[in-house]
């Protein structure tokens, strides 16, 4: 009731309004009246301020606001009526009915209305009319709003800011009541504290960026605790999937423990089993059991024997079969053996019976000389060997070599045999070349003659190495004359016991070593320093005449010991370097050469014909033995006394050259024979040849592509040349861009090994970052065969262990262990432990796994 | 005076069973082995023929879907069961080992796009486009399953209507809750019949979801407008978000490894990214000449398996740029959904043709109990292989693989398209003035931006 009187009186003044003088816009009366009353003011001054505000503006009050009074159309009607609902609608109350129906008689009389019921009021209750002037005249101002109020649609008063709701406004209707001043300290403090003001929220885009900031920093940190079990479990270089595998029981004993009878048999055989008087009573009996079962020791010594008899007579079978297969053999070997010694024995002791040996090996040398019966020429060895047999078959293979050892034996045979033989043609030959008719001499001398010269012989001087270079020469030629001489004196003796007739022979033998021998006893007799002398002199006196007069002057021994030792010696000398001469690559010193020219000359007088082709060998070896030669081939023509002086003087002259040779020609003389440097580039030239091969010259094939006649008139058509010359260019230009084009000394090897290519990497594969370290990496082998077994497995280990049917749970968290990282650093030690701890039983297997993954 | 004697004692060589090895005596000095390193290299020669002729992957097709299949769900307690949904809103449960159905889960009226199974693997949730999620009671495995052929159907435990189709659903890590990807991200719980969270960041329908393995409250989505976004339920709030130029199809967070996830992309490749540092991929696979429609990690988090719009499967090491293997036969469609087994043995593909492919994670990998012995020589032969794996004949033969036509046509288009690419920049960087041309690595060229 009170409500709606309210509203109705509200509603006359908004009339009353209405009807008196000009409105002043609403927000202005609100700032008036606000700025009116201080803030601080009591509730009763407040009251009284604001009537007072009332009362004033009442005179000077426009009337209807603008919107309301509906004098132009700028406003929507529809939502006017809305909100002025109250004037269209009817009331239950009469009273208000009353009102309304009065319309505007009803405004004028409203005031009246006002007067009387302070009046009536008055009288009721005995208090001052002030008292309800004040209620009746707080006119609060109602404002009707265009939309329908919302967060969206805020109020003219919430829009100012102002016209709110003050804490003073709920505080006084408690104003006296007990409490209140401390409350209002309270309340005056707060308001005081600034710092306490909740703002206003910020807007919902804006507060939902912050709160994303804010979890993007935690689930980061969530993310980042996880960091060091996947760092650990990136670097091991394996991971295990298949440990957490759980049976229960590991073992069947840990299955027996925990057994529990729970059917009836069950319970009853526990019961049985577990009895005490029960196992006592089967251990009694069991032990009886045992006792009943025991062996009488007679037994067991008859039985034993009988064993040991039953081997026994194994053995002595096993012996028996053997000796019968020994006496076999032994029958056969004795027989064989028996052969042997006929042979053997009988050749070594009865001359009669060697000869006779000799005869029938001879014979049969010979057959296998002239058959090669055993040299697989039959047909069926050729067909064996012919369809590869004999490598196929182990049978045919061993009878072919059994053949072939047969020959092998012949053959060797025969060949110690022809030994001497040979050795005596060779020395008959030897003898026939010396051109020493000899009158078949004792053979006891002959072999003691060549023995000597055997020896003679292996004293010659060596031709290369350390020994050739002239001082080592020298020395070892003194050494080698004394050691001929002995031999020489040796040889004489034979030759007075054999008593050779021929004069002429032994003088023309003495002619033909004289020469040599002399220089040996020149070098015994004379002083170090002629010899020399001598050595060149006799060097240049070529003709036969010269030599005789110098025989005749100098030398009577020469004669004395002129033998056919002397002079096969020194033809063998001859040969050897013939050999030496034809072999072009082998150096020989010059003073082999000089000798070698030496005896040349001796043999000149008997054969001439050889002499060109000597010297043509000779012309590469030095320049002074070319000289020499050329020198000597002059006095040959000419055969004059002058030119022979005029050689002394020359000779004396290439003397004094010898004497003083420098280091560096020593060198030269002692490599004369090797072009190093021309040998290396041909080399090179080969090797370019075959790196950047030369074009193949174009062909002309008759009657190809073109008439002959056409083709001889035109010749090579243009493109072939073309192509030709391309070709030629090319490699020119890939000769200039190698890299030892430049290097005169060195050649480099451009080709490409495609065998090798395989093995190497174009690049350097991605985890390495150096050639070394991959290089490095594929160094230590890793198979069983090169490993011991204990460590193959760890080599070997792939990098994720699982196995198939392991269901594999995701990562579990696990707090960083301090502790565990020293065992990080040996992964493959810590890893090799885990298995073994995993496997042993199921307790440790658990703890195995919680310690790997599951700790929590 | 010692004298030292040669002694080999009987116990050194003689067997105590006639089953146990015989005892080999090696002198290791390697001075006695020259060819070594030679016979290794031929064995590891061997090692890859030998890897090429037993790569025999495909091990079965199940048959019995009637429309293409468009997800997947393992197990997680449970090796030998895969559910998997079609277009049609048929869902079965499979039993890997004998490849045939052992029952059928009906009731959805359109197509499945959504099923996971809770980590005990007692409820299948599944979701789609009939605006329902359904909740199973899986049955518990028996040892008849394989045995019994007739096909039982089960009602669901729950059926909860909602406002939006669903377009993926996944179910946290040993916990009650799943998230539903629809016109907004959803969580759920076991027991109520409407979601207890919901998010929403922009207005575009979210595409996948997938839970972290490792941090069970962590999940993060793909949306059609190409963004990438990590939730976090705890803070009930999003944390990062990235924008990248094309979609993201699917979501696989590594299962070792925490803070990375993958993602399948629609540009044919996957972009690996650190969780805490989204605005770089860590890297970038390619291979796959279409887009990606999924992605599973294996258990090991060192591979991920990934089916392709190009009618392709590939495995992909979790570090590696390229595919180590790829997978197809002439019957194989469109590839919608892929799985990696439990025990990282098996990969499955369900396709368009309506089949599930059962295929070995490694080609050439022997199934079946293995010996001791075995074992050992597969390891070395392994290990043979892949000390040698740089050198030019191995590294052929390892990577020779034989693609589909199709395939290896587009692999060609788009290379000569990225060598004209390459060129045009280099000539364009040549041509201009040094520094006023970046190039952004290939790890951040197809990312847009993170958003705040």
């Amino acid at each position: 009731m009170v409500g709606e009187k309210r509203r109705s009186t509200s509603k006359n003044l908004a009339k009353n309004k209405k009807r008196k003088g000009p409105h002043l816009p609403n927000s202005i009366l609100k700032t008036i009246a606000n700025e009116k009353r201080p803030l601080n003011s009591d509730e009763e001054d407040d009251e009284i301020d604001s009537d007072d505000a009332n009362v004033d503006l009442y005179e000077y009050e426009e009337g209807v606001p603008e919107e309301e009074s509906r004098k132009n159309n700028r406003y929507d009607p529809v939502v006017n009526y809305d909100y002025e609902l109250p004037e269209d609608f009817e009331d239950e109350n009469v009273e208000s009915d009353d009102d309304d129906e009065g319309g505007n008689s009803d405004n004028e009389e409203g005031e009246g209305d006002v007067v009387r019921h302070t009046r009536m009021l008055q009288a009721v209750t005995g208090m001052p009319s002030a008292a309800f002037d004040g209620e009746s005249k707080r006119k609060p101002v109602l404002f009707t709003e265009a939309y329908p109020e919302s967060e969206f649609n805020p109020t003219r008063d919430v829009l100012e800011g102002k016209g709110l709701l003050t804490i003073d406004d709920f505080m006084a209707p408690i104003e006296g009541k007990p409490g209140f001043n401390d409350l209002q300290k309270r309340i005056s403090r707060m308001q005081k504290d600034t710092q306490a003001v909740v703002h206003a929220p910020l807007p919902k885009p804006e507060r939902e960026r912050l709160e994303r900031k804010a979890v993007k920093g935690l689930v980061d940190k969530e993310f980042n605790k996880w960091v060091h079990m996947v760092k650990r479990n990136r670097e091991a270089p394996t991971v295990y999937f298949n440990q957490n595998v759980s049976l229960g029981y590991s073992t069947v004993g840990a299955i027996a423990s925990e057994f529990q009878p729970r059917t009836d048999f069950e319970k009853k055989m526990a019961s049985v089993l577990n009895d005490n008087e029960l196992g006592e009573a089967h251990d009694e009996d069991g032990a009886k059991l045992l006792e009943l079962n025991e062996v009488s020791v007679e037994d067991h010594i008859k039985y034993r024997d009988h064993i040991a008899k039953m081997r026994s007579l194994l053995f002595r079978h096993e012996l028996k079969s053997k000796r019968i297969k020994k006496i076999k053999s032994k029958t056969y070997h004795r027989l064989k053996g028996k052969d042997l010694k006929k042979s053997a024995m009988g050749a070594l002791m009865d001359p009669e019976m060697a000869k006779e040996e000799a005869m029938k090996q001879e014979a049969r040398r010979v057959e296998e000389r002239m058959t090669l019966k055993h040299k697989n020429t039959g047909k069926w060895a050729k067909r064996m060997i012919s369809r590869g047999l004999n490598v196929k078959y182990d049978g045919t293979r061993a009878a072919i070599s059994e053949q072939l050892q047969i020959n092998a034996t012949l053959s060797r045979k025969m060949n110690s045999t022809n030994d001497g033989s040979s050795s005596d043609e060779s020395d008959d030959e030897e003898e026939l070349n010396d051109g020493s008719d000899q009158d078949t001499p004792s053979k006891l001398i002959a072999k003691a003659r060549e023995k000597t010269l055997k020896t003679v012989e292996d004293d010659e001087v060596p031709n290369s190495g350390l020994l050739s270079l002239p001082f080592m020469a020298r020395a070892m030629k003194k050494k080698n004359e004394e050691a001929i001489e002995e031999a020489k004196r040796a040889l004489e003796e034979y030759e007075e016991w054999e008593n050779s007739g021929g004069e002429e022979n032994s003088k023309k033998t003495a002619d033909v070593s004289g020469r040599r021998v002399f220089g040996a006893t020149a070098k015994v007799e004379a002083p170090k320093e002629s010899r020399k002398d001598s050595d060149n002199f006799y060097d240049n006196s070529d003709s036969d005449n010269d030599m005789e007069g110098i025989e005749n002057n100098d030398l009577r021994a020469v004669r004395d010991t002129a033998s056919p030792v002397r002079n096969t010696g020194a033809i063998t000398e001859t040969e050897k370097f013939d050999d030496d001469i034809e072999n072009p690559a082998s150096k020989t010193t010059f003073d082999v050469a000089l000798f070698a020219s030496g005896s040349w000359k001796k043999m000149k007088g008997c054969q001439n014909a050889e002499t060109k082709k000597k010297t043509k060998k000779h012309v590469p070896y030095s320049k002074s033995q070319d000289k020499k030669e050329s020198r000597d081939e002059e006095s040959e023509d000419s055969e004059s006394e002058a030119e022979q002086m005029v050689d002394g003087i020359l000779t004396s002259a290439s003397k004094e050259t010898y004497e003083i040779p420098s280091q560096a020609e020593l060198i030269q003389r002692a490599f004369a024979g090797d072009d190093v440097v021309d040998e290396f580039e041909k080399e090179k030239q080969e090797v370019l040849n075959q790196e950047v091969p030369e074009p193949e010259k174009p062909v002309l094939v008759p009657g190809w592509g073109q008439w002959t006649n056409i083709q001889k008139k035109r010749g090579l058509p243009s493109w072939m040349v073309r192509e030709h010359e391309d070709a030629k260019k090319k490699r020119t230009l890939d000769l200039k861009t190698r890299k030892d084009a430049r290097l005169r000394h060195v050649i480099i090897s451009e080709k490409v090994d495609k065998k090798a290519e395989k093995l190497h990497t174009t690049t350097l594969p991605f985890p390495y970052t150096s050639k070394e370290v991959f290089e490095h990496s594929m160094r230590m082998p890793i198979g069983p065969e090169f490993n011991p077994a204990t460590i193959v497995g760890s080599l070997n280990r792939p990098e994720v262990v699982k196995k198939a049917g392991v269901i594999i749970k995701p990562l579990k968290f696990e707090e960083a262990n301090p502790n565990e990282k020293v065992d990080d650093e040996h992964p493959r030690s810590n890893q090799k432990q885990n298995p073994k701890k995993g496997g042993k039983t199921g307790k440790g297997q658990r703890k195995g796994k919680s310690k790997q993954k599951t700790k929590a | 005076m010692k004298i030292k004697t040669l002694s080999r004692p009987v116990d050194e060589y003689t067997r105590e069973r006639s089953q146990d090895l015989q005892v080999v005596f090696h002198n290791f000095d390697p001075s006695l082995r020259p060819m070594e390193k030679a016979v290794e290299y031929k064995r590891a020669l061997t090692a890859a023929k030998l890897e090429k002729i037993f790569a025999r992957p495909f091990v079965g097709a199940m048959d019995g879907h009637r429309d293409g299949v468009s997800c997947m769900a393992k197990n997680p307690n449970y090796l030998k069961g895969i559910f998997s949904a079609s277009m049609d809103g048929d869902i079965r449960l499979w039993d890997i080992s004998s490849r045939r159905t052992v029952c059928q889960f009906p009731g959805h009226q359109g197509a499945v796009r959504g099923l996971t199974v809770s980590t005990d693997g007692n409820v299948l949730v599944s979701c789609g486009t009939d605006c329902t999620v359904r909740l199973w009671k899986v049955p518990r495995p028996t040892l008849e399953d394989s045995s019994v052929s007739s096909e039982n159907f089960i009602e669901p435990a729950a059926e909860y209507v909602w406002k939006n189709a669903f377009w993926a659903v996944d179910h946290q890590f040993e916990g009650e809750l799943f998230a539903t990807a629809g016109a907004q991200l959803e969580i759920w719980n076991h027991n109520r019949a409407s979601p207890v969270q919901s998010f929403q960041w922009g207005t575009d329908s979210v595409i996948s979801v997938r839970f972290n393995p490792g941090e069970p409250d962590i999940l993060a989505t793909s949306a059609s407008d190409r963004s990438i976004t990590i939730y976090d339920l705890r803070m009930s709030s999003a944390a990062r978000r990235i924008i990248m130029m094309t979609k993201t199809n699917s979501i696989a967070w590594n299962p070792m490894e925490p803070m990375n996830l993958t993602a399948a992309n629609e540009d044919g490749s996957c972009y690996s990214f650190d969780g805490r540092k989204m605005d770089e991929a860590k890297c970038v696979h390619k291979d796959h000449v279409s887009a990606v429609m999924d992605i599973d990690f294996s258990p090991t988090g060192r591979e991920f398996v990934t089916g392709s719009y190009d009618r392709s499967v590939r495995i992909f090491p979790y570090n590696g740029g390229h595919s180590r293997e790829i997978y197809h036969t002439k019957r194989m469609q469109r590839v919608f959904c892929v799985k990696y087994s439990c025990d990282a043995t098996y990969v499955l593909s369900g396709s368009d043709d309506t089949n599930l492919r059962l295929w070995k994670a490694k080609a050439s990998e022997q199934l079946g109990v293995i010996l001791p012995r075995e074992q050992k020589k597969h390891e070395y032969n392994e290990a043979v292989k892949n000390r040698y794996k740089h050198l030019p004949e191995v590294k052929r033969i390892v990577r020779h693989r034989h693609l589909p036509k199709p395939i290896y046509k587009a692999l060609g288009i788009i290379r000569t398209v990225n060598d004209s690419k390459r060129r045009k920049e280099d000539r364009r960087r040549a041509h201009s003035a040094p520094g006023t041309i970046v190039t952004k690595p290939l790890r951040q060229r197809r990312i847009i931006k993170e958003v705040e």
